[in-house]
């Protein structure tokens, strides 16, 4: 017992250390396994310290073998679980191309028509939002007869990703707000996913997946999720200490607080991030155009491979038109809802 | 102590004049049964490009006794050296795509066609061999069947196979399209733009990785059809009146979109040999080197196995390791060279 009391208390007071070493440890081992199976290695590790040429140019021998580890592991992972993918991918196909079936089946007066109700409502009926939404979006079509159907397959499209953001973003924001090891974990992860270049995972995704929809929805995740998780984690911490307190003074639980307090004033921060993904998503269905993802990016590229100018800048500007819709619409419900904050705060007085 | 260290100076410089008389000698002997000299050879920035040349230097260095200087570019430089008697042997050109620069220099007689280095660079419809065998998949014909469409199912448009095509906006993209509606395909195909090549090549890379079946537009020589077995779809024997028909059929569409098809003929893509190309003045004046240089061929499926080689991740990248490879493990090069050469680069090996 006292054995264990001692140790409990020396791994507690040189946990920094042992991690320290165990992270060198690691570092060795790389050097070590990189110059051993390299092949460039010196004949002797003598001839090598002899002559001063491996201090001026980089050895080729000095060389970390992640390249060899994520393609043998990538190779023997596809052929172990590639099958699941295929489940994975019919599934959100599915979705997909249900909402697009919808979307596409409705006569586009009625999709107008609907996306005018909504902005009209979101806007807290601002007249000025909603027939400039309304115009944009009339325009997409009117560009080109064949962008109606290709946007409304884009929408489907970013609907599915930003949903899969929705339900990933804001709960793992809520958690990165609540707990500081969380946040420690996730922050380099969101570092990674908006910094490294989409191809990067995009032709993994297409070998796991297939062409298509379904690794651009995972594109859009990866790119477009960070915002969100952050914008969320910051509205919550923006929250007032004060009424927090309040709110702990009255017997509030955990969970009241979240729900009754901390969400509530942190939606207009969260509906930002919401607009913000929205807007990411929608650059990434452009990219992923380069994966054979149907929809309007098709028509940039195609534009681009042609020398079509005209038709790549047309296709350019709807896309444009359809972020506006998306935006407009997305920054005019938040922009309500922080204004009913204030009446309702007016009011109180 | 000092007459000893003096005495291994002594030692050491007579060693070193002997060994330096003994190379010099050597070299002496070697030119003396050989006068082949500096052979300069041209290579163009491409995969096969880069493994004849490996190849064809490590024959003539070995074998001849030549040095091969090797002179690395892309197409228009390099021809253009070719053209100014700067290099003396080609050993891939692309004749068909040049023919129009190459034909003057040909005719004044400074160069002159060497023959065929890979007999054909295909482009066609492919079907990976599992399922070909299986279903006993020969020719496009064999495709139109419902069953066999629905191997290979097309998430995207339930109830249609997915054929996998060429980057829109390439002309071979719209040749496909006709040849879909030509062969009566396009009821059971969808004409499936990858977007890119990259892609494309991921895509088949994916499937082939899970076991499902593929049906695709590809073309060769190419690393990728090394790796993967495909079995070729016959199609209509190429005629240049059938293949004129159709070309006006695609340029039409292409200028005035998919309404303007009208039925005409399709036919095969035609194969296109690749050559070589040697300076008029060095073959005369290096007989036995360059009847060698007019031997060389290699079969289309060999290039491919090589050009896995090379451009496999791991263990490729290295143009010499790549030529050793196929000099110690395939035998077809043995015919192009006198016995006696043979030996000589054997023993070098």
């Amino acid at each position: 017992m006292v054995l264990i009391k001692f140790m409990v208390k020396f791994l507690k007071k040189y946990s920094n250390y042992i991690l320290y070493t165990f992270l060198f440890a690691i570092f060795i081992f790389l050097l070590v396994n990189g110059y051993q199976n390299s092949r460039y290695k010196p004949d002797s590790l003598m001839s090598v310290l002899g002559s001063t040429d491996w201090l001026l140019n980089w050895p080729k021998w000095l060389d970390v073998r992640l390249m060899h580890w994520t393609n043998d592991g990538f190779g023997s992972f596809i052929k172990a679980y590639g099958k699941y993918f295929d489940v994975v991918n019919d599934f959100l196909l599915g979705l997909i191309y249900g909402l697009k079936g919808i979307l596409v089946l409705a006569p586009w007066p009625m999709v107008i028509g609907i996306v005018i109700a909504i902005t009209f409502f979101a806007s807290g009926r601002s007249l000025y939002t909603t027939t400039f939404v309304g115009i944009a979006t009339f325009f997409i079509g009117f560009l080109n007869p064949v962008f109606w159907d290709k946007a409304l397959e884009t929408t489907s499209i970013l609907f599915i990703g930003i949903f899969l953001c929705m339900s990933a973003g804001i709960p793992g924001g809520i958690a990165m707000a609540r707990n500081k090891r969380v946040r420690n974990f996730f922050l380099p992860v969101l570092d990674l996913a908006q910094t490294i270049p989409a191809f990067c995972y995009l032709i993994p995704g297409i070998m796991l997946f297939g062409l298509g929809a379904v690794p651009a929805i995972i594109a859009i995740f990866i790119y477009a999720v960070p915002p969100l998780m952050r914008l969320t984690d910051l509205g919550i911490r923006l929250v007032d200490e004060e009424v927090i307190e309040a709110a702990d003074s009255f017997g509030a639980s955990s969970s009241q607080k979240l729900f009754g307090i901390q969400l509530p004033l942190a939606l207009p921060n969260i509906m930002q991030g919401i607009n913000q993904c929205t807007m990411m998503a929608l650059s990434m269905v452009v990219i992923a155009s380069m994966i054979g993802t149907r929809g309007l990016g098709d028509e940039v590229l195609l534009g681009l491979q042609q020398l079509n100018i005209g038709r790549a800048l047309e296709a350019g500007i709807s896309i444009v038109l359809l972020a506006i819709v998306f935006d407009r619409i997305t920054q005019a419900y938040g922009a309500t809802l922080q204004s009913r904050r204030g009446d309702r705060e007016i009011n109180k007085k | 102590m000092i007459i000893k260290f003096k005495k291994i100076i002594a030692v050491l410089t007579i060693s070193i004049l002997a060994i330096f008389t003994f190379v010099s000698c050597s070299e002496k002997q070697v030119a003396s049964t050989d006068d082949c000299g500096t052979v300069r050879m041209g290579d163009f920035d491409w995969d096969s490009a880069n493994i004849h040349a490996a190849i064809s230097s490590f024959i003539l260095e070995k074998g001849y006794g030549c040095t091969v200087e090797i002179t690395k570019g892309s197409t228009t430089p390099i021809m253009a050296a070719h053209y100014d008697k700067q290099l003396d042997v080609l050993v891939e050109v692309w004749y068909d795509n040049i023919i129009d620069n190459y034909k003057p220099h040909e005719e004044a007689g400074t160069i002159f066609n060497a023959g065929i280095n890979t007999p054909a660079s295909e482009q066609a419809f492919w079907v990976d061999a599992t399922t070909a065998a299986k279903y006993n998949l020969k020719s496009v014909d064999d495709m139109k069947n419902p069953e066999v469409a629905a191997l290979f199912n097309d998430p995207e448009n339930p109830g249609m196979g997915r054929m996998y095509s060429c980057i829109s906006g390439w002309t071979c993209y719209t040749i496909n399209l006709v040849k879909q509606k030509e062969y009566g395909l396009d009821e059971f195909y969808t004409n499936y733009d990858p977007g890119t090549s990259g892609a494309l090549d991921a895509a088949i890379a994916g499937a082939f990785a899970k076991g499902n079946p593929i049906f695709t537009y590809y073309w060769t020589p190419t690393g990728l059809m090394g790796k993967v077995d495909m079995v070729r779809l016959a199609e209509p024997a190429w005629t240049e009146k059938c293949w004129g028909d159709m070309s006006a059929v695609v340029e039409s569409i292409k200028a005035d979109g998919p309404d303007a098809y009208v039925a005409s003929c399709a036919c095969e893509y035609r194969d296109m040999a690749l050559t070589k190309s040697m300076l008029t003045e060095w073959a005369d004046a290096h007989p036995a080197e360059s009847d060698f240089i007019k031997a060389y061929t290699l079969s289309t499926p060999t290039v491919n196995k090589l050009l896995a080689e090379y451009t496999d991740p791991n263990t490729g990248g290295d143009m010499e390791a790549t030529a050793r490879m196929f000099l110690s493990e395939y035998s077809e090069w043995k015919s192009m060279v006198p016995a006696d050469v043979a030996k000589k680069i054997s023993a070098a090996l």
